[in-house]
């Protein structure tokens, strides 16, 4: 091993009460894993996690913030899905505008039985943070 | 042309004279204006009727100390106004009422828009500090010609001065100061205009004709100075460095959110108990970061400020009026606000009927802001087969 101590990314996963986590528990049930240091974060539906929410892991210590629901069509509340994408493209223009890393927030809708599928976006969004390196804001002490 | 009329009289107390007119003659009951205070120093709104028109009415005021949206917010959020009132607003008080009703906190029944090609506006400091008379003067001379000088960011890069929109416009760009066009937009504003004692005189087409080429000219420019102005700053506020750069004076006093007319919740989530830290809490965060600026969640505020209204963002420079420590919080707001409406093709207080992007939405949209699924990931397969 390397003296260089190796970065493990502090990751947010929100997920909704429905497809999101249905899709964690279908990964569950057929054993797959996904980085441990990938914090599930469960929201009742993608269009009640409000942007703060991420704003406030990004500035006090989460290097990345990924957001999966239902796919399009699929909502359990019918639009929440489309407001959600909405707000959050919203909030990557906002963090664009100002040079804040808006890669650092990911939208990807994962249905209740793509295990698979949850499984894979989180390596790989583990991967795209890792390359990202260190949230900056994450270590500022006048934020 | 039965929807423009010209009204003689000279200067400010000729468009006051419109005003005192329409009260006395019993065309609308109540009128809703800013008037110079007792010092002559500042401005308040007055909601005035026949009997009460005060003599320091200025329906133009060089200075924008509350923006009028919050006022008429205040009348009417809760049920209609039930007398007829005439509300004068600047452009940008007009766009955030249009905002606002859209958001249901303005009902607009009984209410008559009136706006006019407005100026620009002292910055509040400059004027309450500075000699009064002498500035209400350059002022007033800047009327028709629209070579008003400001150092109020929100103004000088102002591209939408006049009150498109409003019921009743009030235009003085390219006339001369004898005199100013009323044209009417609407129904409401039609009804009004029809029993105005104004000329329907023969060379109103000339008159128009005349603000019109103005009108085009200058809205080119200003359009083109406020990218390059938002451009500039840009750069200066670029990245997480220099953006704290800027935000490092803030005292996190949210007047900015007070002032602000699209701000209206009644309780704001950043002054929440949400956001209420305990001892605890701070301390954990302050060990986390070796330091915490305090009071802490300054940038939270700021962003999550963004969020919540930039969509709605009007430009009209009330956030900066309200900072104490001069940040130049309109700019930002602007230059944010500028790329997330044109994420939803949205210009705020345009229309009654263009929706809020927040209200609506569309089945196919907005796909590149969503991280496409492509192959399974290479990570993935190793991990599980181990």
């Amino acid at each position: 091993m390397s003296d260089e101590k190796e970065f493990i990314p502090n990751i947010v996963y929100g997920l909704c009460a429905w497809c999101g986590t249905g899709g964690s528990e279908t990964a569950a049930a057929h054993h797959l894993k996904y980085p441990e240091n990938i914090k599930p974060f469960r929201v009742m539906c993608t269009g009640a996690l409000d942007p703060v929410y991420i704003l406030r892991a990004l500035i006090e210590g989460a290097d990345g913030f990924i957001v999966s629901g239902c796919h399009p069509g699929d909502c359990h509340y019918d639009s929440g899905n489309y407001r959600a994408r909405r707000r959050i493209a919203a909030l990557k223009s906002i963090l664009n505008t100002l040079g804040l890393d808006s890669d650092r927030v990911w939208l990807r809708w994962v249905g209740h039985g793509e295990g698979q599928r949850l499984v894979d976006t989180a390596f790989e969004f583990n991967e795209h943070i890792k390359k990202l390196g260190p949230n900056p804001l994450k270590s500022r002490r006048d934020s | 042309m039965d929807d423009i009329k010209w009204l003689q009289g000279k200067g400010k107390p000729g468009i006051k004279s419109f005003f005192q007119d329409i009260l006395t003659r019993g065309l609308i009951d109540t009128v809703l204006m800013p008037a110079k205070n007792k010092k002559g120093n500042s401005y308040a709104w007055f909601l005035m009727n026949k009997d009460g028109f005060l003599e320091t009415s200025d329906p133009i005021p060089p200075v924008m100390t509350i923006q009028g949206a919050n006022i008429l917010k205040n009348i009417t959020k809760k049920g209609e106004s039930w007398s007829k009132t005439a509300v004068v607003l600047r452009p940008c008080e007009l766009r955030a009422v249009i905002e606002l009703t859209k958001l249901e906190q303005i009902n607009l029944e009984n209410i008559i828009l009136i706006s006019f090609d407005c100026p620009g506006a002292y910055p509040l400091t400059q004027y309450i500090s500075g000699d009064q008379t002498s500035l209400d003067q350059k002022y007033d001379s800047s009327l028709y010609t629209a070579s008003f000088e400001t150092e109020r960011n929100a103004c000088i890069m102002c591209d939408k001065f006049t009150g498109q929109g409003a019921d009743i416009q009030l235009c003085f760009l390219g006339q001369s100061d004898d005199g100013f066009l009323i044209s009417a937009a609407s129904a409401k504003g039609k009804e009004l205009l029809k029993d105005v004692n104004g000329t329907n005189e023969e060379n109103l087409e000339i008159k128009t004709k005349k603000r019109d080429e103005l009108l085009g000219q200058l809205q080119k420019e200003k359009n083109e100075k406020r990218q390059v102005i938002l451009d500039r700053f840009k750069e200066t506020i670029y990245g997480t460095d220099n953006l704290l750069n800027v935000f490092s004076a803030c005292i996190n006093c949210h007047n900015c959110r007070r002032a602000c007319p699209i701000c209206f919740c009644s309780e704001c989530y950043f002054e929440s108990k949400a956001l209420y830290s305990e001892a605890d809490n701070q301390l954990n965060r302050a060990t986390r970061k070796n330091a915490l600026r305090m009071p802490s969640d300054l940038l939270l505020f700021h962003l999550g400020r963004m969020n919540h209204m930039s969509i709605s963002c009007v430009s009209c420079g009330a956030c900066e009026d309200a900072c104490p420590e001069n940040i130049p919080v309109s700019l930002l707001f602007s230059l944010v606000s500028r790329d997330t409406q044109a994420v939803f093709n949205y210009d705020p207080g345009h229309s009654l009927e263009e929706p809020l992007p927040f209200v609506v939405y569309k089945n196919e949209e907005l796909k590149e802001y969503e991280a496409h699924y492509t192959k399974r990931h290479q990570s993935a397969c190793n991990c599980n087969t181990k």
